[in-house]
């Protein structure tokens, strides 16, 4: 009961959120140097072209009149036509952002496999050579460059020896997972070094804790020790972090999707910001906006789960 | 004689034979790898090279450029004739043409299409079909064009992709009340006569092209052309990994190959590096404004300008930006172009003219001044930081400002930048398009420059009504005699389009103007 209250609680939440995003939005992309007009039409553009293409547009509209015209489609669930695409922003949002979703929860899957055992041979052999192995590596994963990193996995296991396809998406769910393989792991990497940094020094934190020595000294099995108490507890601030990094992670797919020509949302959104598609930025915006507040939702969830105090 | 004639006979039968054991292979899909998707094919409404340089494949003109982009050949139109005083053109239509849902090619819709591509309201290229008074078919197979007024450019400009023919029909029977809403959705799944036709397109991935059954020409086996089954454009963004997918044999071909990469890439045996000559020309250009911002412009003084074209070492700039793959401009316009004049380097470095020039004009003390580049663009940040190192000789301190596109487009178009880099490809195989952005003031103020010279202007308007090819040619050569010496730009270098394709590609090619021409490719098998 406690729960449902706290979810429909955060979800109204949301609806404030959405709204201050949409000017935001709306405002900030239009406050960018340059038009839609003279972006399509580049270093040619005659004025009577710019005219024309404003006019079709409703640029040459007043700001306050764009945005009630916006707000109104947007509240019919219209998010209008690409300028550059002649497609509806929905139908590219719904063709392109799942993709990047899918790298996403791929590149989160991989980095927490990566991380929490990591972490922990890293926490319980404190100070020895396991722990400098696994954090020295991690800090070569931390500090290279994303697209570096990509390259390099494509030149070795793409190129080289051909495990895995050289870039693109293939066609097909499971041939999308094996084409999305070296590019999550990419993002991986950065990521899993920040979680295991993290719940490496919350476990040291926990285990030194009173209440473990206290299970300790009853006498419980080490394997419970640590998968009900030193886990459950470590986990509060690795959670929070690993909801916060979910964002990190979807800026980060936009270097990846084009050095693996991955065609997901975040190179949508670079190719619609560079070319001042006000309607896809838009509407790219909100759909993120929108995710990224359901991955915050759900990592409060599991912070409620972990430690029932977050929900009250 | 008659040995003669017929060792001339057996010579051609020899010839002949050869050409056919020379075996083209046919079928197979050829992947090639784009940086960047197309957006909009539509012949008429699109704005941007990435629609107008594979449209070709879909769509056909009546009028095709050369390969060598010099040129015209026959397309949809098999010959035509343009009157003696320019005003009228005649046009007969090859028979049997057919789109490629199997309808037939009418002369109703040639008059439709042509009608639909010089309608004012219609895009941003009507301009090139401005001279057209009215376009009628007087049988089946003519076509007639009646214009305002003598036009030299207008058998070049029935070549230019606009003028493509579309089926009438199929077009009007889109949903939409508007062209505009026509055209959206008819692009979805365009219908032409050209040898490929769409099968499926995943935006921002891959376009899928597929043999066009119903193709009229015939390939050099006596069968229908094209040669492959289907041609598959597949969106690679990164350089290095378009590269890496055609080395690992993923993909047959890539387009723009970074300078950087080429000869790497020629001294791979499993590439044909390709340097399609190209109508591509890099300058920097500059704000000749008396005032900028209410001060006095240094860069309005010729001698200035002059100083910093002498200073400016293009052989340097030619190696370092594109690894020797370029070569210095002639002229404004590239050596490509028809009727481009020029035969050294303009402004070949020589520091101490340089210096000499820049004592001898209002600014002997030097000054400060900046440059717009494109933040990211690698090409751009070499060009400016070379030129920044160049030009403190002569004692001008060079800011280098980094934008993004849009921005620099806008202080262009608002005539507020000092400097900027940019590049050119023609559209259409005449010299009229680059010389009327570039030196024709009333076009864009001579590349937003602010430039303006009543010679130029007087002789660009004269040549556009000159039937006469060698008048008109010497007054395009003192309109580049004028603008070389004097004009808003540090012209640096033209450059190839660099092209990389597996071993196995034959027959393909891409045209000075940029097309990517597909139709005669075969994969060796």
């Amino acid at each position: 009961m406690h729960l449902a209250s706290f979810i429909v609680r955060r979800l109204l939440q949301l609806i404030p959120t959405l709204l201050f995003i949409l000017i935001v939005v709306f405002v900030l992309v239009r406050l960018l140097p340059g038009d839609p007009a003279s972006a399509i039409l580049g270093d040619r553009a005659l004025d009577a072209d710019v005219e024309r293409i404003n006019r079709e547009l409703g640029l040459d509209r007043s700001l306050p009149v764009q945005f009630a015209v916006f707000a109104k489609s947007v509240a019919t669930g219209n998010l209008g036509n690409s300028i550059h695409l002649k497609l509806p922003v929905a139908e590219l949002i719904a063709a392109r952002l799942p993709i990047t979703i899918l790298l996403t929860v791929m590149a989160a899957l991989i980095a927490v496999l990566f991380a929490v055992p990591l972490a922990f041979v890293a926490a319980l052999r404190r100070g020895r050579a396991a722990d400098s192995v696994v954090r020295g590596a991690f800090q070569v994963g931390l500090s290279m460059p994303v697209f570096y990193l990509g390259l390099i996995l494509l030149t070795v296991f793409g190129a080289r020896l051909g495990w895995f396809p050289v870039g693109g998406y293939g066609d097909g769910f499971l041939d999308h997972l094996y084409h999305l393989f070296l590019p999550a792991l990419t993002l991986a990497l950065s990521l899993s070094a920040i979680l295991m940094r993290n719940l490496r020094a919350a476990i040291i934190g926990v285990i030194d804790a009173e209440y473990v020595q206290f299970a300790r000294a009853k006498g419980l099995r080490p394997r419970l020790i640590l998968s009900r108490h030193v886990l459950r507890n470590a986990l509060i601030s690795t959670v929070a972090l690993f909801g916060l990094s979910i964002g990190t992670l979807l800026g980060g797919a936009v270097i990846t999707e084009t050095v693996f020509a991955i065609p997901g949302a975040g190179r949508l959104m670079v190719d619609s910001i560079y070319g001042r598609d006000y309607p896809v930025v838009q509407g790219l915006t909100i759909a993120l906006a929108v995710l990224v507040s359901l991955t915050f939702l759900l990592t409060d969830l599991v912070q409620a789960w972990l430690d029932p105090r977050v929900a009250r | 004689m008659k040995f003669l004639s017929a060792a001339a006979l057996s010579a051609a039968i020899l010839l002949g034979s050869h050409v056919s054991a020379l075996a083209l292979d046919r079928g197979g899909v050829m992947t090639y790898g784009r940086y960047t998707d197309s957006l909009f094919l539509d012949p008429v409404l699109n704005d941007a090279n990435v629609d107008i340089w594979v449209m070709n494949n879909i769509y056909e003109t009546l009028i095709n450029p050369t390969d060598d982009g010099l040129g015209l050949q026959p397309g949809l139109a098999t010959e035509w004739t343009l009157n003696e005083t320019g005003d009228a053109v005649t046009l007969k239509l090859r028979e049997g043409v057919k789109f490629s849902d199997g309808t037939p090619m009418t002369a109703e819709d040639v008059v439709w299409s042509l009608d639909r591509a010089r309608n004012p309201e219609n895009g941003i290229w009507n301009f090139l079909l401005a001279s057209v008074d009215a376009v009628t078919s007087p049988d089946p197979q003519t076509i007639e064009l009646k214009l305002k007024y003598p036009d030299p450019t207008i058998l070049s400009a029935l070549s230019v992709f606009n003028s493509a023919v579309m089926p009438k029909a199929a077009f009007e029977a889109m949903p939409g009340d508007t062209d505009k809403a026509k055209a959206e959705e008819f692009a979805k799944k365009p219908i032409g006569t050209g040898p490929f036709m769409l099968e499926s397109w995943d935006r921002g991935a891959t376009m899928k092209l597929v043999k066009n059954p119903n193709y009229w020409d015939q390939g050099e086996d006596g069968q229908p052309l094209p040669y492959l089954d289907g041609l598959t454009f597949e969106i690679i963004p990164d350089d290095a990994t378009r590269i890496l997918k055609l080395q690992s044999g993923d993909i047959e071909g890539a387009e723009f190959i970074p300078f950087a990469r080429v000869a790497e890439l020629k001294a791979d045996p499993n590439i044909n590096m390709e340097l399609f000559p190209g109508t591509r020309v890099w300058d920097v250009i500059i704000n000749v404004r008396p005032e900028l911002d209410g001060k006095p412009n240094p860069l309005s003084d010729e001698k200035v300008r002059q100083a910093m074209n002498y200073a400016a070492n293009k052989d340097a700039l030619v190696q370092v930006v594109t690894y020797g793959v370029g070569t210095p401009l002639s002229s404004f316009m590239s050596s490509t172009t028809p009727m481009h004049s020029g035969d050294g380097p303009l402004f070949p470095y020589d520091l101490e003219k340089a210096k000499s020039l820049m004592a001898e004009s209002g600014f002997p003390d030097g000054f400060k001044t900046s440059i717009l580049t494109i933040a990211g663009n690698q090409d751009d940040l070499g060009i400016t930081t070379a030129l920044q190192q160049m030009w403190k000789e002569i004692g001008i301190d060079l800011e280098i400002r980094q934008v993004d596109n849009a921005s620099r487009t806008e202080q262009y178009r608002n005539g507020t930048f000092e400097m900027r880099t940019g590049g050119w490809t023609n559209d259409i195989a005449d010299a009229s398009q680059i010389t009327s952005y570039f030196a024709y003031s009333p076009t864009i103020d001579a590349l937003h420059s602010g430039w303006k010279n009543e010679e130029v202007d007087k002789l660009f308007e004269a040549s556009q009504k000159e039937m006469d090819t060698a008048k008109r040619a010497e007054q395009f050569a003192r309109i580049q005699e004028i603008f070389n010496a004097t004009g808003p730009t540090i012209p640096l270098y033209e450059t190839p389009y660099p092209v990389a394709l597996g071993k196995n590609v034959n027959g393909f090619i891409q045209i000075p103007l940029g097309n990517n021409i597909f139709r005669e490719t075969w994969l060796a098998k």
